[in-house]
């Protein structure tokens, strides 16, 4: 039963995925190619200037005639829609192309490598802030159910209200201007010192690292989770069974622990956490300020460079990112909550 | 105010028991006053309209906490001790469940979705008795038997159930731990008419195999005229007439409430010329009308009505009323 | 709701809504807000700050990255306020058809810290032949700059005292150094408005003590006929503090800009939540109201949208179509409108069930009828209470768009003053008045909103309410 969902809900993502991957081809069909003939023409060009004992008409009829070859090859003769597809089937395998002028690591300027690089780096601070953000989040949450309408309710649903237009990179600001600069107690940005220590100095480096950017994301986004699972918790505290529960003569850290938080977890790891995806998304310019190298950083990066292949692969793989992860949270649910995984009769 | 020991053996005596909700406009008095008793082995029913406050007095019975309502005056003997005054934990561990439980209307919403009916069922026996995993199975599956239910239920999940093996399921549980009264509140109201019979069946096959005393609570005059052997009318808060099954039902009723409310339930074997009901709304009970409660709606008031609040009086031997009319009849 | 009802619903949720602090305190900053931006002419000193906030000659007068005036008072050592001076005195003497003018400005210095330029402006037309002086408080009277000036019609002239007098303040200097002194200085070093205000003493060139008193900067000039003409003379004195929120490193006045972005902010913001919410509402009845394939439709699109990251599309699409700001406000409302739909669709689905629906069917009514005069005013209050929650994530993710430097250039809003700010090494040198105001407006912004939104959440959702 849960195995037919589980299949059923992949299969819908990757179909989502495909859709939205032509609907950006198709979006940015004009823009792509103008990029993609501007390198055909630079690899020419390339070629053209190694020919050696060639005449002019030679290399002219030459460059035509690769011209036409590439052209063929990568489709840019057929039309429009017939382009479009080729661009998403390309795109589906990954197959990113090269970037205008940003390097990878190594040297070279496959789209696919230099955004792989930078994707761990991303994937190690905002998981560890979700870690973070949702533990925090629930118990503060959990204190402000139990006393629902008591100060540290209020004073906290204030705070979320207050942090809730609040840009992350903005604090980001302001954090490296208070502890970096006028208190230096943490670094200002990037993610090693230069150059990086070794063996267990590397990690508490790196975790020095991190402690600047990871305190502006968890403060961030802590009071919102601890809100929603406020409101869900104060929600199921009214339900008939916890009355019902207690009816039986359940001592209260039971029914609070036991049946509410049981109840509570499907809906409070799921919005949470989609919430928290939205808000990696959506914060993903946050490291540009720490210059944290991961792939917000390489949007900052593409923006200024004006390097629309690589702008296109990272969004691709944003969008990858994003769908998988709405995948997994619908799979998540599933399994928390028995009225999906084992399925309804009555 | 007067309690009738009819039968030899009370097990619940309730002596003035007001209970009121806290809310930010002021204090609702959901249950004021309110005094009855039910003996042993008897079946006392508990009619009356919605929020007359009938499931307020039956949640007040097992002291469980559902704030801003509070117990403001009275006490509830329950085979003999007052609970009023006891703390939430010793009421826990020695009075609820163990010597009395309650029914509450299973077919909606009474156990948590996330958990089999077994783990719930089991969790309840080893709070109050903690036996060993195969000891509890046992027990379960001994009371899913009574109520007629294969032992296998125990490990699906409440929304596999329908509403009557859900309904079943819940007076198992609360039977389990062998108390000596049970409150059931609504328990077939929610279900249709084929099972509901089969429920009141099995209750009663129950209550005679167990010896068991049960508070019946429900609005559907036609249960309670099979089930119970006494009625209590409530009305705003208040007890309106404790009477005989007979005397209600094959004979006349003496409060004017309890014979609007009969005359507003069709008989199948009479000719029904026109639909009785009875005008205008239950009252406000942050603020109830002076004297009778009943009064503004009442065809049979007089001045004193309005004025004084007539007490509860045993009018006949085992006949109690709260009217002026019964009073000086 | 016809009109008596709607203002008897209007009194009831008002008297809710007023017991609701924080909801109070929300609307008290949206007036402040809308205040600011109506009002905005008369706040700010810049009038053009709108057109011409990325012209650097409009703002050359200010000092640069300068911290606000009032950062005086918690100052030790006074740096000079910004301030234009008016003519305080004007004379005139004619003899033959010549025309001698001459304007006084009283400047009273009292701080620790001189001015960081004195720049004379005045617009006029003609040959005119001009000398700027200056009486000291010491008595000292010095011709500061002289010179035979061509001005055409109506043009804006500019003397930079910093510069422009330099060889007097020097040649005055050098009366109370020693030779050999001022022998070794190179005079394009010298800081000529520093060494204006300083103690007439020995050591005055190279460490200047301030002299506190009253100065009078004169402009005399000579209008050799009729035709010429000047007019709006004044002194700019450039301090090392300026304005309510000072400076940048552009020497744009940060307060103009603040006050210039409310209305961007506002306008973005509440632009964005209401087509997004109207869209949101339309397709939420529209999808629940057909059923059927229709609905199946349109939850499939439905959720093709929900599966776009927003941000990262917006920046791509930002940095590849550089879109004005009308096109960016459209393009989050195309994705923003996702956000009520499911509940709007929950909604709906009940008040189809209603018989009086049915009703209006029966009766012959056409679904687009149903549709507007019976389900949308039923959800107008809780889609007033959602619009308010969606303005917070408009204004930041254009801020965070302008952050990357793909805002629309022609306008000024708090996100292009933080790109600048980032760009501009304010966080590096810990020039907070530029990096807190504009991040505290958004905030602030996005509070109000967030507190105006779950009043009104609270008022339309009592489940939520804390007995």
């Amino acid at each position: 039963m849960f195995r037919r969902y589980l299949i059923k809900r992949i299969l819908n993502g990757i179909f989502i995925y495909v859709v939205l991957i032509f609907l950006y081809s198709l979006l940015f069909n004009t823009t792509n190619e103008k990029t993609m003939k501007d390198q055909i023409e630079e690899s020419i060009r390339v070629e053209a200037s190694k020919l050696k004992n060639f005449t002019s008409d030679q290399v002219q009829k030459h460059i035509l005639e690769r011209r036409a070859f590439k052209y063929r090859i990568y489709h840019l003769d057929r039309p429009f829609f017939e382009r479009v597809i080729w661009r998403t089937i390309d795109t589906l395998v990954f197959r990113f192309g090269n970037s205008t002028n940003i390097l990878s690591a190594r040297g070279d300027r496959e789209v696919l490598r230099i955004v792989l690089e930078v994707m761990p780096r991303t994937i190690l601070l905002f998981t560890t802030g979700i870690l973070f953000e949702v533990g925090l989040g629930i118990w503060l949450g959990l204190k402000m159910a139990q006393k629902a309408g008591g100060p540290l309710d209020r004073t906290t649903s204030v705070m979320t209200m207050i942090v809730e237009g609040m840009p992350t990179w903005w604090l980001g600001m302001l954090m490296i201007m208070l502890f970096a600069y006028l208190v230096p107690i943490f670094p200002s940005g990037g993610m090693h010192r230069l150059p990086p220590p070794h063996g267990v100095l590397r990690i508490v480096d790196l975790l020095y690292h991190m402690a600047l950017p990871l305190i502006t994301l968890v403060f961030i986004n802590t009071w919102a989770v601890a809100f929603l699972t406020r409101n869900i918790v104060l929600g199921i505290l009214q339900e008939d069974y916890i009355m019902a529960a207690r009816a039986r003569g359940l001592p209260e850290r039971r029914v609070l622990f036991g049946h509410t938080m049981r109840t509570a977890a499907p809906p409070i790891t799921t919005i949470a956490l989609l919430s928290l995806l939205a808000s990696v998304f959506g914060n993903i310019v946050f490291e540009g300020i720490y210059s944290w190298p991961g792939m917000g950083n390489l949007y900052w990066v593409a923006v200024q460079r004006n390097d629309l292949p690589v702008l296109m692969g990272l969004l691709s793989v944003t969008t990858g990112l994003y769908v998988a992860g709405l995948v997994a949270l619908d799979l998540i649910y599933g399994l928390l909550d028995p009225r999906i995984k084992v399925g309804g009769r009555a | 105010m007067g309690a009738t020991k009819a039968m030899t053996d009370t097990v619940v005596d309730v002596e003035n028991l007001s209970l009121h909700y806290f809310t930010s406009k002021g204090a609702v008095r959901a249950v004021d006053g309110v005094s009855f008793s039910l003996a042993r082995g008897e079946t006392l029913g508990v009619v009356g309209e919605s929020g007359c406050g009938k499931t307020t007095m039956g949640l007040a019975l097992l002291n469980i906490p559902s704030p801003p309502g509070r117990i403001v005056g009275g006490r509830i003997l329950i085979a003999g001790t007052d609970i009023v005054p006891m703390s939430e934990k010793e009421i826990r561990q020695t009075v609820r469940w163990q010597k009395i439980s309650m029914v509450f209307q299973g077919a909606m919403n009474c156990l948590t979705p996330v958990f089999t009916v077994g783990q719930q069922m089991r969790e309840t026996i080893q709070t109050h008795k903690p036996m060993p995993r195969a000891q509890a199975e046992a027990v379960i599956a001994r009371y899913l038997g009574l109520v007629g239910l294969p032992a296998e239920v125990a490990r699906r999940y409440p929304h596999e159930l329908s509403g009557g093996m859900k309904q079943r399921v819940v007076i198992a549980t609360a039977l389990f731990l062998e108390p000596r009264v049970v409150i059931l509140d609504e328990p077939t109201t929610a279900l249709d008419v084929i099972v509901q019979a089969q429920i009141i069946n099995v209750i009663k096959t129950l209550k005679r195999e167990m010896d068991l005393s049960l508070i019946f609570i429900t609005h559907d005059l036609a249960t309670e005229a099979e089930v119970a052997d006494r009625i209590l009318v409530m009305y705003a808060g208040k007890v309106a007439e404790i009477a005989a099954n007979e005397q209600v039902f094959d004979r006349q009723p003496c409060h004017p409430y309890t014979k609007r409310l009969l005359a507003a339930t069709p008989r199948l074997h009479e000719k029904v010329s026109e639909l009785a009901f009875i005008p205008g709304t239950p009252p406000d009970l942050l603020d109830p009308p002076a004297g009778c409660r009943f009064h503004p709606r009442c065809p049979e008031a007089f001045d004193r009505c309005a004025r004084e609040e007539p007490p509860l009086v045993e009018i006949e031997p085992g006949h109690l009323a709260a009217c002026w009319r019964c009073i000086n009849a | 709701m016809r009109g008596e009802n709607l203002s008897y619903w209007l009194k009831d949720f008002w008297s809710e809504f007023r017991k609701n602090t924080s909801g109070l305190v929300g609307l008290a900053f949206l007036g402040l807000f809308a205040a600011a931006a109506i009002f905005e002419p008369l706040l700010i000193p810049f009038a053009e700050t709108n057109r011409k906030w990325r012209d650097i000659t409009y703002w050359d007068d200010n000092p640069k990255s300068a911290p606000p005036a009032w950062t005086n008072w918690f100052a030790s050592r006074k740096s000079a306020v910004s301030t234009v001076l008016r003519a305080s005195e004007t004379t005139e003497e004619r003899s033959d058809g010549v025309r001698l003018v001459r304007h006084s400005f009283a400047y009273a210095f009292s701080y620790d810290r001189p001015p960081l330029d004195i720049i004379v402006h005045f617009k006029g037309s003609g040959n005119i032949p001009l000398i700027v002086g200056v009486q000291r408080p010491d008595g000292a009277e010095l011709e500061l700059f002289r010179e035979q000036a061509t001005v055409n019609d109506g043009e804006d002239v500019r003397i930079p005292l910093g510069k422009a007098a330099k060889s007097a303040v020097f040649d005055f200097a050098k009366g109370y150094e020693p030779e050999e002194a001022t022998a070794d200085i190179d005079i394009g070093q010298i800081r000529s408005v520093n060494v204006l205000f300083a103690r007439a003493q020995e050591g005055m060139l190279a460490r200047p003590e301030p002299l506190r008193g009253r100065y009078t900067f004169t402009l005399t000039v000579m209008l050799l006929d009729e035709a010429s003409r000047i007019d709006e003379p004044r002194v700019v004195i450039s301090g090392g503090v300026s304005g309510i929120l000072g400076t940048d490193n552009s020497k744009r006045d940060l307060w103009s800009g603040m006050i210039a972005g409310v209305k961007w902010a506002l306008l973005i913001g509440l632009l964005t939540a209401f087509v997004a919410v109207a869209l949101g509402v339309v397709y939420g009845i529209v999808s629940a109201y057909f059923g059927g394939w229709v609905d199946a439709v349109m939850q499939r699109v439905f959720e093709i949208f929900v599966n776009m990251p927003l941000l990262p599309i917006l920046i791509v699409m930002s940095a590849v179509f550089r879109p004005s700001i009308w096109f960016m406000i459209l393009m989050m409302s195309a994705f923003f409108w996702v956000g009520p739909v499911k509940t709007v669709r929950a909604i709906a689905l009940q008040i189809k069930e209603e018989t009086y629906i049915e009703a209006s069917r029966a009766l012959g009514a056409g679904s687009a009828r149903i549709i507007f005069r019976h389900m949308v005013p039923l959800l107008v209050p809780y889609s007033f209470a959602s619009m308010a929650l969606y303005v917070p994530g408009a204004v930041v993710y254009e801020a965070t768009v302008s952050l990357l430097g793909l805002g629309d250039a022609r306008i000024v809003t708090w996100g292009q003053l933080l790109r600048d700010a980032l760009g501009g090494g304010a966080v590096l040198n810990g020039l907070w008045w530029w990096v807190v105001p504009p991040g505290i407006s958004i905030a602030l912004m996005g509070m109000t909103f967030a507190f105006i939104g779950f009043a009104m959440d609270k008022i339309l959702h009592p489940k939520l309410r804390t007995r």
